[in-house]
């Protein structure tokens, strides 16, 4: 039941040096030990992005932007560094606190799509408002698989589905809680490019509609292009871009 | 609350799924067998200490060989009226009409009886029945309505007992007692206690129990038995309406326990079919869970989602279990029950409750290990596939399940001792049985060298799975095995008893004949030309001294309860050693004594002085069980008299011969003057068996003991256990293909992509198909062959210690066992499996994700 920050911020990207800052992140570094030794995924990331920002992590494979986009969700742990997610410095909270910020501020979406294969595509938007509790959750979930033109699909299963209806799905899952944040993990990557396009149309057109602060890991350029910031990771080590 | 709704409601979402389907039928199996054998106790149980004293008829019972005259006083300060007292007379004779005759079991009853609870009576077989005196009118008398069929009879016709007859004048429908003839041989019939006489039936030496009720207030009962106790001898038994139930209760509940066990092992193996979908589960659930955390889920509202889970599902398994289990009971209660039982309500909630709690503990030791990785799956996992969920320490799963199948185990086992020796079988079983499956498996590869196309790829598939199919073999042939091994015994058995019996054997006992009937008996036999044994005089009589002292008081603490020292036995005397008997020491004592004086005293007197002319033989079990040696002299008390004799020979008996066969034997003299019935047994060929009624009208008081209708007849109530464990059984060859399934379902993704593979390479439908067959075909047959091997071995090592069966191949079990194992497991594979070949491929590529 967090109410949705548009009115206060109701255009976040023209005036972000006002809004509060939604992801923090300082001095941010990510090791794993490996039989060679210690492997740096990220060195040092320093990061903020302000409420209704939209930023691209960019890189080539294994530079590290899924493991930055997880930290800064809170998915993980980091090394060493300090991350805020909301408010909340995510270094002092436990697992099961972190999952407890996230319930219904934080939306995700997949390349994999990760929608359940046992639930229809109604119900599969059906579920985190479900788990926020929300009592509006059915009329919502319609809602959502209404504007991402799904309407007919409702009671289809994802296997029923192509991947770019399995992607609106995912999409629409991720707006129907008024999530905060929303973050991305090439949402683009396993669809074709045609398809990929229109979901990036998507994503922004509901990205817009609903104030969302958007953070997202793309190979993509058309869709980082898209993006108001853009964080470049090589190796571990981060350099921002401003974008036109 | 939003967690446990959205358990419930993923779980229904998902209610269609392969592994949840699995789960809950090996749950079911594995409770049905559970409750079915709970109901079934718990039936006999109930129905024991619900009757209570109507048990048994009266709330004392005191049984005697011989009639007790006197009793002890009650003790004058007493409480409460005088007790009430009934006496009857309960033995074996022959009832004839027309040419059928038939042994029965007779209870001659005064007015009184029962004391206790109450006897009915119907006007017909099957007729509604109402509670009646049991003694009949005069000249009358109820039977058992199985009597009827035998003798051609019904209500209304008269019928003979020795010298007199009798009108049948109604059908005994329920009496006390009859719990204890659930497996009674001879039909039972009530008469008058004052027509005995009439009979003739009776003559000294006659096997007969007197039967004394006593009823009355508690404390006065108690103060009798109290008293009364210490003035009976071994051969007569003092019961309290409590003591009679425990007595019976302890038979059933010692087979009972086997019984039981024979579920647990059900449940065990449905155990192993639960875990192995509970981890598949898992496995298939790491996704979900980890998006879970994603949207926000804590581990606390995880564990809640799936314990609600896997609650319901223990609860819809065990309650349909328990269903099953009520049903199973029903049929099992019909095959081996008396009416008297199963008229009673026959579920009781205690079983129900133990079914339940027995599902939920094998389902949490079972699948809790795989569930708890599921909830501590990092959520991280959905940006990163390849990341596994926090292993749960290894220690706390092992733990888990084992303590919850150790808990299991012990409470159906018992005792420490038995679960010991039952968690030693088994765990010395699975290792067993999992290195023949190995042996096999290896052994198999050579076959596939030789086999080509499909056959080879179904086969090199068997290899490839070599710890499921390990798994598999263990599991489906432990269930072959235990249902191989009960056919065994039981054809064993039989072919046993029937083998034995030479050609031209004696297949009639004349039990019985009076001194003065005895010429004429011999008489009639050789008239007709009938083939009989010897004729033997019977004294009954209790052994109880040795070497003049008491016999128990030479023998170490466990051996006193020995059945030879609480019954009476049957003496007999001959100079001539009988055939099927061989003497291992000493010397028979042949006819030269024939003369010897006899030495009698009275019961409490003075010990009789050894007398070195008087001998005995003894047979070698005997001598073992109870100490005796050549040399000893020993004491038989017989009606008020001890007769002592030295043993001088020890021998072994054929006791399968179907001859008369004794455990001691007189040399001549002693026992002479004693009041002696004589039996002999005769072969009646079958074109003469016309002779026998003639017999049974010439010499009414000879009981005439069909063995081929006894054989017959244990074969009926042999038939009817096996067959209500061969349905206990049946659940675990449920179990066993409850486990082949959940280890394909297991394996189910890795055929698919395999199957996906071979059909874009080319390979047609069938290919995929053959292969699968000739998988499933062979996993059974080679099951079915371990199973024969473990069931041959068995039947050599327990055949010839329990039963004293020859050890002998049974070439039938080698071609049934297989064929059975191919089709079972051949059938469900496929089953299971057959989706993979019929799925386009695109489609199998898009649900592998």
């Amino acid at each position: 039941m967090t109410p949705s920050d548009s009115a206060q911020f109701p255009a976040g990207s023209s005036h972000p040096l006002q809004s509060p800052s939604v992801v923090t992140a300082h001095a941010l570094s990510q090791h794993v030990p490996t039989a060679d030794g210690t492997l740096a995924i990220l060195s040092d990331v320093a990061l903020d992005v302000k409420a209704g920002e939209t930023l691209a992590i960019t890189g080539a494979s294994g530079s590290g932007k899924s493991t930055l986009l997880g930290l800064l969700a809170g998915l993980d742990q980091p090394s060493a560094g300090d991350i805020r997610l909301l408010g909340q410095r995510l270094n002092d909270l436990d697992e099961d606190a972190r999952a407890r910020l996230r319930a219904g501020r934080v939306g995700f979406v997949f390349q994999s799509f990760q929608l359940l294969p046992a639930l229809t595509a109604l119900e599969n938007i059906l579920l985190p408002l479900e788990l926020a509790g929300r009592a509006d959750a059915r009329e919502r979930a319609a809602h959502w698989l209404e504007r991402v033109g799904l309407a007919a699909r409702g009671r289809h299963t994802p296997r029923q589905l192509s991947g770019g209806e399995q992607q609106r799905i995912a999409i629409a899952r991720a707006f129907a809680t008024d999530p905060q944040v929303l973050f991305a993990d090439e949402p683009t990557g396993n669809l074709d490019a045609d398809t990929g396009a229109r979901i990036i149309d998507l994503l922004f057109e509901l990205n817009t509609s609903a104030h969302t602060t958007l953070i997202l890991v793309t190979h993509d350029d058309a869709l980082a292009a898209r993006c108001q910031r853009r964080l470049h990771l090589v190796a571990g080590h981060a350099s921002e871009a401003a974008l036109a | 609350m939003t967690f446990l709704r959205l358990g419930l409601w993923l779980l229904r979402r998902e209610r269609a799924s392969g592994e949840w389907r699995v789960l809950l039928l090996a749950l079911v199996i594995g409770v049905g067998s559970v409750a079915t054998t709970g109901f079934l106790g718990d039936r006999l149980k109930r129905a024991m200490s619900e009757q209570g004293a109507s048990f048994l008829g009266a709330d004392l019972l005191v049984t005697s060989p011989r009639p007790i005259t006197s009793w002890p006083a009650t003790p004058p300060r007493a409480p409460g009226r005088p007790l009430v007292t009934s006496q009857a007379l309960e033995f074996s004779s022959m009832l004839s009409k027309d040419d059928a005759f038939q042994l029965a079991t007779l209870r001659a009853v005064d007015a009184a009886y029962p004391l206790r609870g109450s006897v009915r009576i119907a006007p017909r077989p099957f007729a509604p029945s109402t509670p009646q005196p049991a003694m009949p009118p005069p000249g009358a008398i109820y039977v058992a309505p199985d009597l009827l069929p035998l003798l051609s009879a019904s209500v209304g016709d008269r019928v003979q007992i020795g010298e007199a007859v009798f009108t049948i004048a109604g059908v005994v429908a329920e009496e006390p007692g009859q719990l204890g003839g659930v497996f009674g041989l001879a039909p039972r019939v009530f008469l008058r206690a004052d027509e005995i006489e009439k009979t003739r039936v009776l003559q000294p030496g006659s096997r007969v129990t007197y039967l004394y009720q006593f009823a009355g207030e508690p404390e006065r009962i108690k103060a009798f038995g109290a008293a009364l106790k210490p003035a009976l001898d071994s051969t007569q038994r003092l019961i309290g309406s409590r003591e009679g139930v425990e007595t019976l209760r302890g038979a059933f509940a010692n087979a009972d326990h086997y019984i039981q066990l024979t579920a647990l092992i059900s449940l065990l193996l449905s155990v192993a079919a639960i875990a192995i979908a509970a981890r598949r589960h898992a496995l298939r659930h790491y996704d979900q869970a980890a998006l879970l955390r994603c949207f926000g889920a804590t581990t606390v509202q995880l564990r809640a989602l799936y314990a609600v889970q896997l609650l319901t599902l223990g609860l819809l398994g065990s309650l349909l279990g328990v269903a099953i289990g009520a049903m199973m009971q029903q049929a099992l209660a019909l095959l081996v029950l008396p009416a008297a039982v199963t008229r009673l309500p026959s579920l009781g909630l205690a079983p129900v409750g133990i079914a339940i709690i027995s599902g939920l503990l094998a389902l949490a030791g079972a699948s809790l290990p795989a569930l708890m990785r599921l909830i501590h799956v990092p959520p991280l996992r959905v940006l990163r596939r390849d990341l596994p969920p926090l292993p749960v320490g290894a220690w706390v799963s092992a733990a888990l399940s084992g303590a919850a199948l150790l808990l299991l185990i012990a409470w159906y086992a018992g005792d420490a001792k038995l679960v010991g020796v039952f968690v030693g079988a088994l765990a010395g079983l699975i290792v067993v049985l999992a290195l023949l499956a190995r042996l096999a498996l290896f052994g198999g590869r050579g076959i596939q060298h030789m086999a080509n196309g499909p056959v080879r790829f179904g086969l090199a598939q068997l290899l490839r799975h070599r710890f499921d199919s390990t798994l598999q073999l263990g599991a489906f042939t432990l269930a072959l095995f235990l249902v191989a091994l009960l056919a065994l015994v039981r054809s064993d058995l039989i072919a046993g008893w029937r083998q034995q019996l030479p050609p031209q054997a004696p297949n009639f006992f004349l039990v019985n004949i009076a001194p003065y009937q005895q010429e004429a008996v011999a008489a009639y036999l050789s008239q007709h030309r009938l083939k009989a044994s010897a004729l033997y005089p019977m004294v009954r009589g209790r052994l109880a001294t040795k070497n003049g002292a008491p016999i128990a008081s030479t023998l170490p603490e466990e051996a006193r309860d020995s059945n030879t020292l609480r019954r009476e036995l049957n003496l007999t005397w001959t100079a001539e050693l009988p055939a099927n008997n061989t003497v291992l020491a000493g010397q028979w004592h042949g006819a030269q004594r024939a003369a010897a004086p006899v030495k009698r005293s009275p019961v409490g007197g003075p010990s009789p002085r050894s007398d070195p002319s008087a001998e005995v033989s003894v047979e070698a079990g005997m001598a073992e069980r109870l100490n005796l040696a050549i040399g000893d002299q020993i004491g038989f008390q017989v009606g008020d008299q001890t007769i002592a004799a030295r043993i001088t020979s020890i021998r072994s008996v054929k006791w399968d011969s179907m001859q008369p066969n004794f455990f001691v034997i007189f040399a001549p003299g002693p026992l002479d003057a004693m009041p002696a019935s004589s039996i002999a047994s005769v072969y009646v060929p079958p074109d003469a068996a016309g002779v026998l009624p003639g017999f049974v009208k010439a010499f009414p008081g000879v009981t005439v003991l069909a063995l081929d209708k006894l054989i017959a007849n244990i074969e009926t109530v042999f038939d009817q256990i096996i067959g209500a464990i061969q349905l206990l059984l049946g659940f675990l060859l449920a179990a066993g293909m409850a486990v082949v399934i959940a280890t394909l379902l297991a394996s189910l993704d890795a055929r698919q992509q395999e199957a996906v593979l071979l059909r874009t390479l080319g390979a047609q439908r069938s290919y995929l198909a053959k292969g699968l067959w000739s998988e499933f075909l062979a996993l059974g047959a080679l099951a079915g062959l371990l199973a024969s091997a473990c069931a041959e071995i068995a039947m050599a090592l327990i055949g010839d210690r329990l039963f004293e069966l020859p050890m002998r191949l049974h070439p039938w079990l080698w071609i049934v066992l297989p064929l059975a194992g191919a089709l079972l497991v051949g059938t469900s594979g496929w089953l299971t499996t057959r989706h993979i070949t019929r799925v386009p491929p695109m489609q199998s590529l898009r649900e592998l994700g």
